[in-house]
């Protein structure tokens, strides 16, 4: 039972589901929604908002999705919607917050321990690079930092990207790429005339 | 391919050294997490369906000046948790429980003292619910079976109580997601009082767990009343008050799993030495151990 990978359309059926009953007041329901992409939501936070503001700015968005439900388009996935107000939410914060705040995230000190044979995309960089990556990362501006933190660290497709951050899809395609060529420029810069 | 500089690759291999970034980023936890990494907290979907439930709505963003403050609150609120916590768990080891740690942990504001915590109290301000067609199905308790189900589908026996008061229970129901968590219901009669459920007069509920290394926390928001009992010779413990979550450690001490139910009453939760066991009522303490204690 356990361990079993539920197919997308699965995970979409079950996640319709849980919506008509969350919108009819079933707290249960909406709970199993939210901690199925909590993990994803704080992650969200932490790209765009200062790290201590992260966990009250996704449970407020899940707070204010709860009541958006009604509105939550039927047949639509639920993940980049909630992720769109869990953006806009981090990003009130990051506004309120009144300063820029460096990028909370780290490389962990120990290699995952859910890695098991190297894939393609785990042979590509070695550790001592991930902090250069992070480093520069953090150097982009917001919407760039955003587009790529959400295509490549979250993993979202574009039209999901593009919902999440609210732009339209070619927006993300133009950005990703304005993006990725700062992103490399930073690099050069961190990594010295000698690299 | 490492050997060479981030800055002279294409946009591909930027976007795959991107990939690889995101399985090494330390990212945060969706619960609290104790030092040596196991979950220490209630998770954010435990925190968002508390705030829900209480009525409570999202808070506007925070003004400038209140992220420079906002250590200082933050640290005083986890002093006084801490204070508190320590006098639980002194409380609980200086009574001999060993197995069972009771964690006070922050409580939703909405969670506030109240004067005369009731359990059973039906807010006042809400319409009454209607009477389920199934006894116990708003519980969220996993998938309805029949008793003669449980024993092939999760290898424990029926065990149940021979109190008078009960007969066989109305509804079963197992939680496979839960390590075959199992539910008795008892719809409420002349004999058995209604809980805050509309409709359910008594839940008997079986949490599966090794006893050797089995670890639970409860959280208990303020309101919540905490006694040391006995039951067939094992320790308990009898709690009342309104807000209830428990937390358990699955069988193999791999983690814990969330029982984020709202409780229907008062709860007896206590340990055989093989399985925990919650039994929640308006029956009363000693009524719902004389139910406890007649389970076979």
């Amino acid at each position: 039972m356990y361990g079993v990978r539920l197919s997308w359309r699965a995970v979409h059926i079950e996640d319709a589901e849980l919506i008509v009953r969350a919108r009819t007041g079933d707290v249960a329901a909406y709970e199993a929604i939210v901690r199925r992409y909590q993990d994803v939501a704080i992650r969200t936070a932490h790209l765009i908002c200062p790290e201590t503001d992260a966990d009250d700015a996704v449970q407020d968005a899940f707070l204010k999705a709860y009541d958006a439900l009604p509105r939550f388009r039927e047949g639509s996935p639920i993940r980049p919607w909630l992720l769109r107000i869990v953006a806009n939410e981090a990003r009130n914060r990051r506004r309120s917050a009144g300063r820029r705040r460096g990028l909370a995230l780290r490389v962990a000190e120990a290699e995952p321990s859910n890695r098991t044979a190297p894939g393609p995309e785990n042979i590509v960089i070695a550790a001592e690079q991930r902090t250069e990556l992070l480093s520069a990362l953090a150097t982009l501006r917001d919407e760039d930092r955003e587009v790529l933190g959400a295509r490549f660290l979250l993993d979202l497709s574009e039209a999901e990207t593009a919902e999440t951050l609210g732009i339209p899809r070619g927006t993300v395609k133009s950005r990703t790429s304005r993006a990725l060529a700062r992103m490399r420029e930073a690099l050069g810069a961190t990594a010295g005339p000698g690299r | 391919m490492t050997d060479r500089p981030l800055a002279g690759r294409d946009d591909l291999a930027l976007e795959d050294a991107l990939r690889s970034l995101a399985s090494a980023i330390d990212w945060p936890a969706a619960a609290p997490l104790a030092p040596s990494g196991a979950t220490a907290g209630p998770d954010i979907a435990t925190r968002v369906r508390v705030r829900i439930a209480s009525g409570e709505r999202a808070r506007p963003a925070q003004t400038w000046w209140r992220p420079l403050a906002r250590p200082v609150r933050r640290s005083l609120v986890l002093a006084i948790v801490a204070l508190l916590a320590l006098a639980i768990v002194a409380g609980a080891v200086g009574l001999g429980l060993p197995g069972l740690r009771f964690i006070l942990g922050e409580p939703p504001p909405s969670v506030l003292p109240s004067p005369t915590p009731v359990a059973t109290a039906t807010p006042s301000d809400l319409p009454t619910p209607p009477l389920p067609a199934v006894t116990g199905s708003r519980l969220g308790l996993g998938q309805q079976v029949t008793l003669e189900d449980v024993e092939p589908q999760t290898g424990v026996p029926v065990r149940l109580p021979t109190d008078a008061r009960l007969g066989p229970p109305d509804t079963v129901w197992i939680d496979s997601t839960k390590f075959d968590q199992i539910a008795y219901v008892w719809a409420a009669d002349e004999d058995l009082p209604e809980t805050s459920e509309r409709g359910v007069g008594l839940v008997l509920m079986r949490f599966a767990g090794r006893s050797d290394d089995e670890f639970y926390q409860k959280v208990i928001g303020m309101g919540n009343t905490l006694q040391t009992v006995t039951v067939d010779g094992h320790d308990g413990f009898w709690i009342t008050g309104e807000m209830h979550f428990f937390f358990y450690m699955r069988p193999d001490g791999s983690g814990q799993v969330d029982d984020t139910r709202r409780w229907v009453g008062d709860a007896l939760v206590w340990n055989d030495g093989e399985a925990t066991y919650r039994i929640e009522s308006s029956l009363g303490r000693d009524a719902t151990i004389e139910i406890a204690e007649s389970i076979e």
